[in-house]
This record gives C-alpha cells, structure tokens and sequence, in this order.
C-alpha cells in the first residue's frame, strides 16, 4: 500500500492502513455508522439497568425511610423515559429549587418560568431557605464529597416538604421543581447512591438528625426528581394557547444538557413522536409546539464547553469548545437564528463566549435563550421587565426583530421604569413579597389564601 | 533523579536508570486505597476492554492530552505510578460531561472515577489540586460563607473580559438592575438570591460535618481562617436570634 505524501495525521499508529474501500462501499459504511451514532441505542446498550424506585419503595415499607410523594394534588402527568419506564411530573403546587448560575447570572431565566406559572395560574412557592446544591463547585474543585451533596440533597429537598407549613398548610403541599441541570443530574445520582448505600443514608441521617431535618425520625426522599424543562414538557400545550407571536419563520437549534440526560440517562424524557424519539424530548417537544423549525446540526451531542472549573480558570477551552463545536455548526450548518438550552452552565457559556471569537476572525453572533424564556417571549412577556434580555451577550436584538418584536420601543419603557425605581417608586413583582421568608428573621407568619 | 533539572515524568514516577521511585511505594498505595475505599469506585468501574468509546466522544479529548480511557485503565490495572502521574495534571483536563459515562458498553463512568481521583488529590494536598484551585477561591469562600456559589458581583467586565462589553446591555448601577427583577428573593448583589440566615448556617453545619472544611483547610488554610471567621459571626447572630425568640416566647 502507497502512503500518500504530505502530511496526514491519524492518531492511530504506523500499524494503521487505509481500508481501500470503494466511493460506494465507504457509502455504505458510512450511513451504517449514522444509524448508529449518537442515536438512542447508544445509551441503552447496557447490560444491567435499574429502576432504583423500587429500592425506594422496598425501604419505605421496611420503614427505613419517608417518600414525598407527587400525589393527585399536584395533578401530575405521566411520561416515558429512555427505557418506556413511567416518571410522574408534578404540574401545580411547586416549590422553585433556585439555580445560583441562573439566579445571580442570567436571572430573567427563572423570571420568564415564573411568569408562565402566573400566566397558566400554577400555584408555587420562591423562598429564601435554599441552598445552592454545591455540584458546580464540586465538579468543578473537586471540594465537597458524596456525603456533603447527600445532605444537602436532602436538606433542601426536607425544606420543599416543610416549607407550606408558614402559610399554615400541610407538609408536602408544594414538590420540588428543580430548575437547575447541574442540580437536577447531581440530586438523582445522589438519590441513587443513598438508596444503594445503607452507610450513606446512616451518616446522612447523623446530620439532617442535627439540623432538625427528618421526618418521623427517618430521612425523606422524592419520588421524583423533577427538572423545569419537564414541567415545561408536559405543560407545553397549555402555553401554546397563550402564544401570540408566530414562531413558524424561525429556525432554531436545541443544546441538550449533559447533566440533563446523560447523567442518570434512565431517568430522562423520550417520545417517540420528537425527532423518532432518538433524542431527550425536552425543549425540543415545546420548541416544535411553539411552531418553529427545530433543525438537526451534528454536534447536537457535544457539551457546550462549560468543563465546571474551565469557565472559571481555563476559559481558553471553554471558549474555543462553545464556538467550534457548538455556535458554528449551528450558524454555519443549520443556519440557525437562535439556539435554545435548558441549563444554567449551558446558555451563560454558550452566550457569552461569543464576543471574544472576533479576534480569531470568528464572529458569529447566535441569539441564545432558555426554552422558557423564548416560551415566555412568544406568550408576551415583556422582553426587559420578564425575560431580562439585557444580561444576554449575544445578539437577542436579532431574534426579536426576527418575532416582529419592537425591542427599542420595549427597552425604553424598561428604562423609564428603572428611573421609577430608583425614584423609590413601586416594583412590580410576580408574587406577595411576604411569602418568600418561611422561617428565621424577617419571617411574618402570613397566612395566604391557596387553590383547591 | 529527581529535583528542578528532572522531567515531569522523572519527578513523578521516578527514573527507569536509576530505579529510585521519588514517592514511596507506600504514599502511591495509600493514594490508591483512597481512591478504591470510596462506595462509588465498584459502581463507577465495572471493567475495561479498551474499547475508546469514552476517548472518543469526550470534549476534554479534543484539546488536551487527556483520555478518560486511558484514566479507566490505569485504575483498572492498579498503576500505582500511572494513577500519581495522572493526578497531577490529567484529571484536571475533563469537562465532567459524563459523556464518557452514558456511553459506556460497560457502564463505568470514567468522569465519576475523575471526581474520585480529584478528591484524593485535595485530600494529599498535592501541589497539583493547590494551583487548579486557586482560582476557585472566590466561589468556595462565595459559597461556603453564603450558601451560593454565584453572585451577581461577582460577573463584572474586570473578572470576565472576554465575554465582551455586554455583560448587561443597559448601562445602570448593578444594585438597580437587580431591584427591577421581578422575583422578590433576586433583589440582591452580592448573593445570587436573598439566603435566610438559617439556611447559611445549616450548610456550614453540613460542611463541618462532612470534613468539607478539613479539605478547604488542606489546600488553603488563609481562605479557611476567612471563612471560619465569617461563620462565627453568622453562628453567633443565629444562636442570638433563637435567644431573643425564646425571650419573646
């Protein structure tokens, strides 16, 4: 065999040789590989699967612990994960698990999921007895160990449990919706080593014993573990008889989270009618509901770059990952308008890591948003006060010329309510202030009014 | 040989000519037996058949010399020397994606391992986990001295560069912006929402607990007195809380 001259570089050593085959055997070869590649099967070839709610329930009736269940009163909705198993989604009475990425970073994320909670009258509850679920930091320092994630699993999930009781209702009145990817995949593999791990649960029980953080003596442990894009999911229908704007002329590309579906990858939504169920169906299943043309790029597998401890300290990596291997395709490939993301570390990654490819002659400009934002966005919601558009680095202005938004018009009024503001006038708000303190100083005691 | 004038491979695995292992066998074995006495290490490595699936699809593969498969194998086979070489750099490279993981034929999850590895490498203080880290100072004293690890003051042009001039695209003071979003609980700056003092409080607990600050002491004692001193006082202005309620009672 003649090795061509020139350089060639194939990583695969000097016993490596061509395999000669023909235009149409390569063909051949190669659709064969597509059937294949990054198609549900890949995550499904294991050889040992298992539900661990049924360990969950086995150590309920032996009394070892305490389930919060997802009961009628959160009218839940059925739907299939990867393997055709059930997860229950809670759709009323929720309690907001924040995300500190989303919160403190890109913050009309949570307001625009809020927003459409109001807007389809879903009871919830946002309050300030919330820890962050401390994942980013250990993923990315490697500070923290499994029983320090355990109990603050635990802790905040007891906290959801209890919280109804300042507005004098039961216990396990609101469910916890998680809304952070990072959080979401952490709090499952969790679950799933502390049902596994009776040492675990024992020392874990040491601790929340401490803090006050059993019920009847036992540790608590969700049903479900419950992230915002399933609620969005399973609601999706709802929120589009609300929409107002058209989406049908956008082109858009879905970022699947990593710590969404490939971690604790059984637990995660498929449908076989969203892109023949090869891929997570949340986002894409409302992006399609809301009418735009969700377009397939193939890198849709990759991460986005994020790396946990490479936004922070190697940011070289993370930038290149996010414009090679995500932003380009996506404008180069799809011809995307905008890419849509259902995770913190994901769209601030993939956001702000634009600007900066300018200076390798790389300037793409893709408009960037969670899905409920752009739910909120085509339902009405106020660009500036709601979806917070103005803490977006990419180009949301684009996006919205493209809806028939007049953001101008939009980003004035906005301003002119920042002057009332500051003036000391009112702030409008999306729920009673007095319900976000449940306990500790400044709490109130208030009793308010709840649905049936 | 080892010392400023030896390769890296030299100062961490020892020299093949002379034969002189710069760490003793023991201190590599204690290493390992670390790594292995965690309850995940039996569930996250079931076995290896050098497949290269894991290699193969990680992001961290594409830039750096890293390979999630090369990181099963060492443990797989017990390469003490391997496993103390990696550690140094290596398992600092993956973007813990666990893409590696849902693809696994074998189930392992060679990300998983990585999270092993790296606390291991907090827990013996090594100079590798000091340098990564230092960077993160801010997060863990954000973090452990709230309860968030993400503040709004902490995303600022200086910090951040190179994600460009719009960090926000409406130029008002940070503390305005904040008053103007809608979620009472998000009015704040230097947390990323309002934390009740109890909430603080019970994640420091959570903390002492677990050891978490026996490894934030190891690797930087300065920002472990910092944040003791910060939580003393935080304990202090709870246990006189609780006092007052209990007088108003």
């Amino acid at each position: 065999m003649t090795i061509p001259t020139g350089e060639r570089f194939t990583g695969h050593g000097a016993e490596w040789r061509d395999s000669s085959l023909s235009p149409a055997e390569a063909d051949t070869a190669t659709r064969w590989v597509e059937q294949k590649i990054d198609k549900r099967s890949m995550l499904t070839n294991k050889d040992r699967v298992e539900d661990v709610r049924d360990i969950m329930w086995q150590l309920e009736k032996e009394g070892e612990i305490v389930v919060h269940r997802v009961s009628d009163e959160h009218e839940p909705v059925m739907v299939k994960t990867l393997y055709g198993w059930e997860k229950k989604i809670p759709t009323k009475r929720l309690w907001h698990h924040k995300s500190c990425g989303q919160c403190g970073n890109i913050p009309g994320y949570p307001a625009s999921l809020l927003w459409l909670m109001n807007e389809l009258n879903i009871e919830y509850l946002d309050e300030t007895d919330q820890t962050s679920c401390t994942a980013w930091n250990y993923h990315g320092s490697g500070i923290g160990n499994i029983e320090s994630l355990a109990a603050v699993f635990l802790r905040n999930f007891h906290q959801a449990y209890v919280s109804a009781k300042a507005q004098g209702l039961p216990e396990g009145y609101y469910y916890p919706l998680v809304h952070c990817g990072t959080s979401f995949g952490n709090y499952k593999e969790v679950r799933s080593y502390l049902l596994h791990s009776a040492k675990l649960r024992e020392r874990t029980k040491q601790i929340l014993g401490k803090l006050g953080r059993l019920v009847d003596g036992k540790l608590l442990i969700p049903e479900e573990v419950v992230h915002y894009s399933e609620w969005l999911h399973i609601i999706r229908d709802r929120i589009t008889e609300r929409q107002i704007i058209d989406a049908s002329e956008l082109r858009a590309t879905i970022h699947p989270a990593c710590h969404v579906y490939k971690m604790v990858p059984e637990d995660a939504i498929y449908d076989d009618d969203i892109l023949e169920g090869n891929r997570v169906a949340v986002s894409t299943g409302l992006i399609e509901a809301l009418g735009a043309q969700v377009i397939d790029y193939k890198t849709w597998y990759d991460c986005c770059g994020f790396g946990f401890r490479h936004i922070i300290s190697e940011r070289e990596f993370t930038r290149s990952f996010a414009i090679d291997r995500k932003v380009k395709i996506a404008v180069e490939e799809a011809n995307a308008d905008v890419m849509i993301g259902h995770d913190t570390g994901c769209i601030t990654t993939l956001d702000k890591n634009q600007w900066i490819g300018k200076a390798a002659g790389k300037g793409y400009d893709l408009p960037i948003l969670a899905d409920c934002q752009f739910a909120a966005l085509v339902c009405g919601a106020h660009p500036y006060k709601i979806v917070q558009s103005h803490w977006h680095a990419s180009s949301t202005e684009t996006l919205m010329d493209k809806l028939g938004i007049d953001w101008q018009a939009k980003k004035a009024e906005f301003e002119a309510y920042l002057k009332q503001i500051e003036a000391g006038g009112p702030q409008d708000n999306l729920y009673d202030p007095r319900k976000m303190v449940t306990s500790g100083p400044g709490f109130k005691g208030i009793r308010i009014e709840h649905q049936a | 040989m080892t010392g400023i004038n030896a390769t890296r491979v030299q100062n961490y695995i020892g020299d093949p000519i002379s034969a002189e292992a710069p760490r003793p066998r023991a201190e590599l074995e204690e290493i390992f037996a670390d790594i292995q006495a965690d309850f995940r290490y039996d569930h996250e490595l079931n076995g290896c058949l050098n497949c290269g699936i894991c290699t193969a699809t990680c992001p961290a593969a594409h830039y750096y010399d890293f390979s999630p498969r090369e990181i099963v194998q060492l443990l797989w086979t017990e390469n003490l020397e391997g496993i103390y070489d990696a550690m140094q750099e290596k398992i600092w490279a993956c973007a813990q994606c666990y893409t590696c993981a849902a693809r696994c034929p074998f189930g392992n999850s060679p990300g998983g391992l990585i999270m092993l590895m790296r606390e291991a490498a907090i827990k013996h203080g090594m100079e590798s986990a000091k340098n990564v880290l230092r960077p993160f100072s801010r997060v863990m004293l954000k973090l452990i001295s709230t309860g968030n690890q993400l503040a709004p003051d902490m995303i600022t042009a200086d910090h951040f560069a190179d994600w460009g001039p719009n960090v926000s695209k409406i130029d008002a003071p940070l503390a305005l912006l904040r008053k103007a979003i809608p979620m009472p609980t998000l009015n704040t700056t230097k947390t990323a929402w309002e934390v009740n003092l109890k909430t603080s409080v019970e994640l420091y607990t959570i903390w002492e607990a677990t050891g978490v600050l026996d490894q934030l002491e190891t690797i930087d004692e300065n920002l472990f007195d910092v944040i003791t001193d910060i939580m003393d006082e935080k304990r202090e202005d709870w246990e006189e809380f609780l006092e007052e309620e209990h007088e108003g009672d």
